[in-house]
Order: structure tokens, then sequence, then C-alpha cells
């Protein structure tokens, strides 16, 4: 599979990255690793003629503490976030959603905006060009027909992400760049909720900075994944839950976010609520993890059915619930 | 229309300055292959899931499917064509050979380089992390137990001599 030929950029100042994104706005696109990117162009789905790399952009790489929050550079790969002390002792979820995301080399190169920014996938998208030339173009590809859902009036695709929903656990917030502006917004605000067009970002806008706040308090945190190899493989459905306990051991906050199962990770409020002021040897974690899966919008349109995804949302939610209860107890012992 | 160009760039090959001139969208593993003629780095999938084609970008196991050759200008690449000593193997291909790790053998340079990393960095790894670190290397033939013994009887035997 041959790429397709491209003009090829790499900006020595995140200034000049931002005028060129500027100037070619839709036609370019932004290599970070390229494990995202090059891969959807080896299939066609992806066809830019301009790249702008932004491996020589060091300031953009790295991790730092301030003002209470992990300030972590966009182009951080996600060896670097797994191998960070701060992360395995802070941020449990965060850490085992980097740890889980496809195999140690491509973690050695994937960077954690490109991975916020990978695009949704769909069994019926994410295929070469030959078998979906046999096909009309569906709805992801400009067309309008859906092929995972015969008659379907929208795209279904799902956004696999792993980082997102942990990050979103923790109320992280990004920063976004465009040529003489610039901005911090929740992370949940770069999501559109629509499938064919997951990203809310426009096409010269650059995330630069993941600010992940330290949380205060006994806190506890939990990514769980369910996947057909544990070895690679993308989300099939992810739960992450976050939650800290008070001074009498009950839980005083507890954000529960549900991933791969529709075109944005949620935080399903409901479900934290749930949790609120219980005694941890109270709380009924299938009845929490069936709220969860009222969040999910789902169809057949990945690895396996729907249904046995949806029946495995409490299951993953019991599992990362529990963890994070058990790491906020081991916090108060210490 | 525009023009194709071409660049120069400089890889530190297997310990030797080597310049090619690459059109930006040619993979590293194509330049590897075709340019270079060294075919020891294997395509497979060609899509990042197999790690068939990985090399050691300054140390690091890399997909040199999922890398333009461009990226990796004035950076040090170690392939599989660049370990053994002359005709002497490195302890990491002689245990694979000593202990049937190899079969149809396709997988075996993305192996034994992702072995070495793993090796320079951990002295004696547990079973644990050698899976670990060879989970994103498929092999097809050897159920993968006869290789995860070989990478631990070559550190046994790097941490004794050289």
């Amino acid at each position: 599979m041959r790429l397709p030929y491209f003009d090829y950029y790499e900006p020595a100042t995140l200034e000049e990255a931002l005028a060129l994104m500027a100037e070619y706005r839709g036609a370019l696109r932004i290599l970070g690793g390229g494990t995202e990117l090059l891969s959807l162009m080896k299939f066609g789905l992806r066809k830019p003629s301009q790249i702008i790399s932004l491996g020589n952009l060091s300031n953009l790489r790295g991790i730092s503490s301030e003002d209470g929050a992990l300030r972590i550079g966009t182009m951080t790969t996600l060896a670097e976030l797994s191998a960070s002390d701060e992360m395995r002792r802070t941020f449990n979820a965060v850490h085992e959603a980097v740890e889980s995301v496809a195999a140690p080399p491509i973690r050695n190169v994937a960077t954690i905006g490109g991975n916020l920014c990978q695009n949704s996938r769909c069994l019926f998208y994410n295929q070469s060009e030959v078998w979906r030339e046999e096909r009309p173009p569906c709805f992801k590809a400009g067309g309008d027909v859906c092929l995972a859902v015969p008659g379907g009036k929208k795209c279904f695709s799902v956004y696999q992400g792993d980082l997102a929903p942990a990050l979103m656990g923790f109320g992280t917030r990004i920063k976004v760049e465009k040529k003489g502006s610039s901005r911090a917004i929740p992370l949940e605000d770069i999501f559109t909720g629509e499938a064919e067009h997951p990203m809310a970002l426009s096409n010269d806008e650059l995330i630069t900075e993941v600010l992940l706040p330290v949380p205060e308090g006994k806190v506890g945190s939990a990514y769980r994944k369910m996947r057909m190899r544990s070895a690679v493989d993308y989300p099939l459905i992810s739960v992450a839950a976050v939650l800290s306990l008070n001074g009498r051991g009950t839980i005083g906050k507890a954000r529960l976010v549900l991933g791969a199962a529709g075109p944005a990770p949620s935080v399903v409020h409901e479900a934290g609520a749930m949790l609120l002021g219980k005694d941890p040897r109270d709380i009924e974690p299938d009845a929490v993890g069936q709220a969860v899966a009222k969040a999910a919008q789902m169809v057949n349109n990945l690895e396996i059915p729907a249904s046995y995804r949806r029946r495995m949302i409490p299951v993953f939610a019991g599992r990362a619930i529990e963890a994070a209860i058990r790491r906020a107890q081991e916090k108060e012992k210490t | 229309m525009t023009r194709k160009m071409k660049r120069f760039i400089t890889l530190r090959l297997n310990g030797e300055e080597r310049e090619v001139a690459v059109l930006p969208n040619r993979t590293l593993l194509e330049v590897l292959r075709e340019d270079l003629r060294l075919t020891g780095t294997k395509e497979a999938c060609d899509d990042g899931s197999c790690g068939t084609c990985t090399v050691l970008v300054e140390g690091t196991p890399m997909r040199s499917c999922l890398l333009l050759a461009i990226q990796v200008q004035g950076k040090e690449i170690l392939t599989i064509e660049g370990l053994a000593e002359g005709e002497k193997l490195h302890p990491i291909q002689k245990a694979f050979i000593d202990h049937g790790a190899i079969q149809c053998g396709f997988c075996t340079p993305g192996m034994i380089l992702t072995a070495k990393a793993l090796l320079e960095e951990t002295r004696e790894p547990s079973d644990y992390e050698i899976k670990r670190a060879i989970s994103g290397n498929f092999c097809r033939c050897t159920g993968y137990n006869k290789i995860v013994e070989a990478i631990a009887a070559a550190a046994t035997q790097m941490k004794g001599g050289r």
C-alpha cells in the first residue's frame, strides 16, 4: 500500500506551523507520530495534499507541573506518558489507558495529541479502497447511505480512542491554538457528537497542550477496556472511573466515562451521581453499570455484535469502579 | 500541477552514513527494502498491526511501515543486517536458532530487534516483561513460547559475557 504524494513541511516554530495551517486550510493534515494518519492514508481514507510534521517543535513535547495541573505537550509520546511516575502515581486511569493503546512500538511513536484527534471507526469504513469501490460511498465517505445499518439515516462510526475517556474522568482541559488566537476548553468540547465529523476543531486549529488537573484528596481511578486481543486492538467498549473518598470513607466525588460506545466518549453524570455519599460496601456495581450503559449508542459495526458490547458495559464499569475504590482506600491508609 | 520534490536525507544506518534521495511519501520500510536493498526488514500487514517491519530508531523499536523516511533524517537506524559482526552472530540471533524460535522466519527480524531493545534496557527481564515487549510482534508459527525462551536465554548469556 503506497502513500499518495504530498508536499511535506517541517516548521521550526509553532508560529510557522499555525501560519501554514491558516494558509492550507482543508487540504492539509498534521503529522504527530503518524501512526493514525499514515495508516488512514494507506487505506485511501485521507488524501492530504500537504502534510505538516510537528517533529521539530520540541517545546510541544514533555510533561511539566504547573499551578496544580500537569501540562502535557501535544507531541509527548505515549511511551513518555507511560514512563512518567506522576502518571503512574496520581492518574491510574490515564496510565492504564495509555498502556492499553496498541503495542509498545506504536506507543514509542504515537502522540497524545494524535491519539485524542483520531477519527471514528467502522467495519464498513476502515477497509481498503478495493473493498469500498464495490459499494456505494457511506455517509462518512461523503455519500448518503449507511453500510452498517441498512436504511440508516446517519453515520454510526465509533470513536475508539482510549485516552479521551480516561482524561475526561479528571476534568482535563486542552489548549487549542490557531494563528493569532489561543483558547483553553474542556476536553469534551473537541467532540461534535456526530459520527460523520467527530471532531469539533476546525482545520486551522491545533491542540498544543493537555492540561490535566491534579485532584485533591483521596482519589482513586481505573480504566477498563474490552477488546479482542489484549496485546493490540482498539476498545470495543471502555469505562473510566475516577472517584474520591471523604473523611468518613464514603464516596465524595465520582465521574464515570463511557468510551467506544458512540461518536464521542461520554461522561455519564446520572451513573456517577448514584455513587455519591455511598459507603463502598453498599454500592451495587451492576445497577450503576446499567446506568452507564444507557449512554451507549451502538449498532453492529465493530468486530463483535452491539448486543454483546452493551451487555459488557456493566461488567467493565463494575471492574473500573471496584479498582478505583480499592485505590482510593489504599491512599487513605498511607 | 505540483512538481514532485525529492529530498536528500542522511541516515546513520547500521553504523554507516548513508545518503538517499527520497520523495516525502516514501516510508522508511520502502526506502530500506527498495532503495538500500536491505530486505531483512520484512513487509507484511503494512499497516502497523504485525511488527514484522520493526527497526530500531535511536535504539527504540518502531514500525518502519508507519514512519516516513524523511521523519528519520539524521537518526541512527539499526536493521537486522547490522546486528551480526561479520560471521559472528549476535547472542540473540544464536539463541533464536538454538531454541527453535524460528520457523518460517518472517517475524524473526522484528522479534530479534525488539528483544535487543528490551535487553539493552532490562538485563534480567521476567517472562512477563519479555511477553509485554514482543506483544506488538505477531508470530503465526511458534506459539511464542520458544521465542520467550530464546530471549530469556540470550539475556542470561549476555549478562555473563559481553
